[in-house]
């Protein structure tokens, strides 16, 4: 990217994401692909008068723990990691993988012990966000092997990733509080109901969300956003659905994804690739099988799939559900290592139903809130 | 493809420099441009049975600290590295500059405080390592910013790097036990000396070293590695020393450093070029116009001035004396906050006496250590 987009970029996820004010201490995960973003962060953060730290990937050294790594060494939390989370007041994680398939050959069961391992620390990472002890934020560099995935050159690719985030926009800030507030609306307006029921083409599935909370996403803790997201009643989700398009997780891709959950539980699950890592993740533990996260994409500067989650789960008149993890800030109560986000179109003949009415259809909500 | 040096090198590093055993916890530090070694050596911590983790940062980073943040950040201490020190069994730290020159325009001052602050860290780590709940080496992986300082191409400096690891060889493990005991053994030789005497151009200097240990560098603290070395008598120091190469501290040259002892203390010192950076380094406190440190450079495969203390202080045929702070663990006293090496080429004419009995000429000890004499040491 051009400095003076990364320029923005920086601006954006330093002054409006995490408000970095004087004396936090803020870290910075990512790998050398984001060199250029990482140098402008470190001086924002610097000016903001925080105290950066940067703990870079080395590109190759998960593989070869989950190739080479014997149980001690798979189940060991390393004391830079524990620390990080449980004393840092910010932390920007930002993806800039170089190659998104870099675990297609490793055996799943491994890649899903390695993720329990971490769930200790993914509990005091969550808890704290949720408290407002820490202020998160994750975001992606563009990298050759993002573009790929989205079958796009990287300028277009550079192009695109710039235009989500509205930073061509005179003043983004200004832009990301508005659209935070309209989020908002659409937030209050789910708050009222009490059971959502979504309809599209493989998808028929009915989630009680009574008593929970909605949340309105606005650029804070991902960057791009846009979405509505809240944790749905545990024993109350049935039915199918069917999640559109193919996406990379854990370094592989997943494709033709299709569930069917009863009484809060995935009873049924296929996939037409990955099939197999797809079941190791539900038997991961307890939560897996359930379902954390259920929201609205809202974002209609998103238009198109392009392969990565933290974009394709935003796209206006889509709506995706995360199996594993819920929010603590939503009053969702599943605990689990996994938390994986499939995304669902509706934009083409999608219903939903609050509360028995149709309240959206072809992605979008009726009322016009957004 | 892969280098197999790297993998040598990485091996050597955990199986004999850090012995590292199963179940310990080894810390991987090393700007971005290490990478293939920083890999490497996880792979190899992984196999060892250790719990290796990584820690790189970027490079430019340092600098931007310096430009953008205020003398409160500068001396800022992560409470994540106070944490993570307790933690640690074993830590490598890989220097891997992608240019040495960076901080050249940093204001001396705010370096200093930031050195100071750093220094808090690393003395709670040296008091983890010296009392042996953890080890420690520093090793370098080869850039082209530091073959550019040696004034080599980087295919070059990675030869000369790697020969002097000597990790070139199948097995560098087996070399450095043989260097091992044989610097052991000079060691406990050197041990019974009184007094040494250094004769070069314009060079005689006669360094009181009686009661002293001299230590062996032999691969654990630093790859790569071969000197002997101990901290002289703070006040028995007397005649001239001129360095024939340039003496570096913090980036900085001084060019032709000439220095007259009297007592201990240095009483004359001049410099044909950076006079003055040599003038103002001696005034830093009462312990920097006296020696710390005695060293004999014994690493033949390192044969000429790189423009990097890590293979300088170690060239085969040299001798270095530090001004400043010297070493506990022999003896030393010295508590300066300066210590720089400083270097003595002695390949061509150069002798040393120790107790009026010439065992040193060009270059080489005139005799091998007596091995025997490390077992009744250890013995008495």
């Amino acid at each position: 990217m051009s400095s003076d987009r990364v320029l923005r970029l920086a601006d954006v996820l330093v002054g409006y994401s995490t408000r970095v004010r004087e004396g936090d201490l803020v870290c910075i995960d990512t790998g050398p692909a984001a060199a250029p973003l990482i140098r402008e962060l470190w001086r924002r953060v610097l000016e903001a008068g925080g105290h950066p730290q940067l703990r870079l990937d080395v590109d190759g050294a998960p593989e070869l723990l989950l190739r080479e790594g014997s149980d001690e060494q798979m189940s060991w939390v390393s004391p830079l990691r524990r620390a990080e989370v449980e004393k840092a007041d910010v932390r920007i994680a930002v993806y800039a993988d170089v190659n998104t398939r870099a675990n297609s050959g490793v055996d799943p069961e491994r890649q899903a012990r390695l993720e329990r391992a971490h769930d200790p620390i993914r509990r005091i990472h969550f808890s704290r966000v949720a408290s407002g002890d820490l202020r998160y934020v994750v975001t992606l560099y563009p990298t050759l092997a993002a573009a790929q995935d989205a079958d796009m050159s990287l300028s277009d690719y550079e192009d695109f990733v710039f235009r989500a985030g509205l930073l061509e926009r005179d003043d983004p800030r200004a832009e990301w509080e508005a659209l935070g507030r309209a989020y908002g609306l659409v937030a209050d307006r789910l708050g009222r109901h009490a059971e959502i029921r979504v309809v599209g083409d493989g998808t028929d599935l009915t989630l009680g969300v009574n008593g929970r909370t909605w949340v309105a996403s606005d650029g804070r803790e991902n960057f791009p956003d846009g979405e509505v997201f809240t944790g749905p009643v545990e024993s109350r989700v049935d039915g199918t659905i069917s999640f559109t398009y193919p996406s990379s997780h854990a370094g592989r891709r997943i494709s033709g994804v299709k569930l069917e959950f009863r009484g809060g539980e995935v009873v049924r699950a296929e996939a037409e690739e990955g099939e197999t890592f797809l079941r190791e993740m539900l038997a991961l533990d307890e939560g897996a099988r359930r379902a954390g996260e259920f929201a609205f994409g809202l974002n209609e500067a998103l238009t198109e799939f392009t392969g990565h989650t933290l974009f394709d789960e935003k796209i206006g008149g889509t709506v995706h559900l995360a199996l594993g993890a819920s929010y603590p800030e939503t009053g969702g109560q599943v605990q689990s290592a996994l938390h994986w986000d499939l995304v669902c179109d509706l934009r083409n003949g999608g219903e939903v139903y609050a509360d028995g009415e149709l309240v959206y259809r072809d992605g979008r909500f009726l009322d016009g809130v957004v | 493809m892969t280098d197999t040096r790297i993998e040598r090198l990485a091996a050597l590093l955990v199986d004999y420099s850090l012995e590292l055993r199963e179940g310990k916890v080894l810390r991987i530090d090393s700007l971005d441009a290490g990478s293939p070694l920083v890999l490497a050596l996880y792979g190899a911590a992984l196999r060892a049975g250790g719990l290796p983790y990584t820690n790189v940062s970027l490079s430019g980073l340092g600098e931007a600290l310096f430009q953008y943040g205020s003398d409160e950040q500068l001396t800022y201490l992560s409470p994540i590295q106070w944490e993570e020190i307790e933690h640690l069994d074993a830590l490598v730290t890989i220097w891997s500059e992608s240019n040495t020159r960076a901080f050249s325009r940093v204001d001396p001052t705010r370096h200093a405080a930031y050195i100071a602050a750093q220094r808090k860290l690393s003395n709670r780590r040296w008091e983890r390592i010296s009392s042996g709940e953890m080890s420690w080496c520093g090793t370098l992986y080869p850039t082209n910013a530091h073959a550019q300082e040696a004034e080599m191409s980087l295919a070059e400096y990675e030869d000369f790097v790697y020969a002097a690891c000597h990790v070139h060889e199948k097995d560098p493990a087996a070399h450095w036990r043989a260097v091992s005991s044989q610097l052991k053994a000079r060691a406990a030789e050197l041990g019974g000396v009184r007094e040494l005497r250094i004769l070069g151009p314009e060079t005689d200097l006669r360094v009181g070293v009686e009661g002293r240990s001299w230590l062996a560098a032999d691969g654990r603290y630093n790859l790569p590695d071969g000197e002997v070395f101990t901290s002289p008598l703070e006040t028995e120091t007397e005649g001239e020393i001129r360095y024939t190469f340039p003496a570096v501290y913090h980036g900085r040259e001084v060019e032709d450093v000439r220095l007259r002892f009297e007592g201990g203390r240095v009483v004359e010192a001049e410099a044909a070029r950076g006079d003055d950076y040599l003038q103002s380094l001696l005034e830093m406190d009462a312990g920097a116009r006296v020696l710390g440190e005695v060293a004999f450079g014994l690493n033949y495969e390192i044969d000429r001035f790189t423009r990097n203390i890590l293979f300088d202080e170690k060239i085969g045929g040299t001798m270095h004396l530090a001004l400043g702070s010297g070493f506990p663990q022999s003896g030393g006293q010295n508590t300066s906050g300066l210590h720089w090496d400083m270097i003595c080429d002695l390949r061509r004419e150069g002798e040393v006496h120790a107790d009026g009995e010439l065992i040193w000429k060009d270059g080489r000890f005139l005799a091998d250590p007596v091995l025997e004499m490390v077992e009744s040491r250890v013995r008495g």
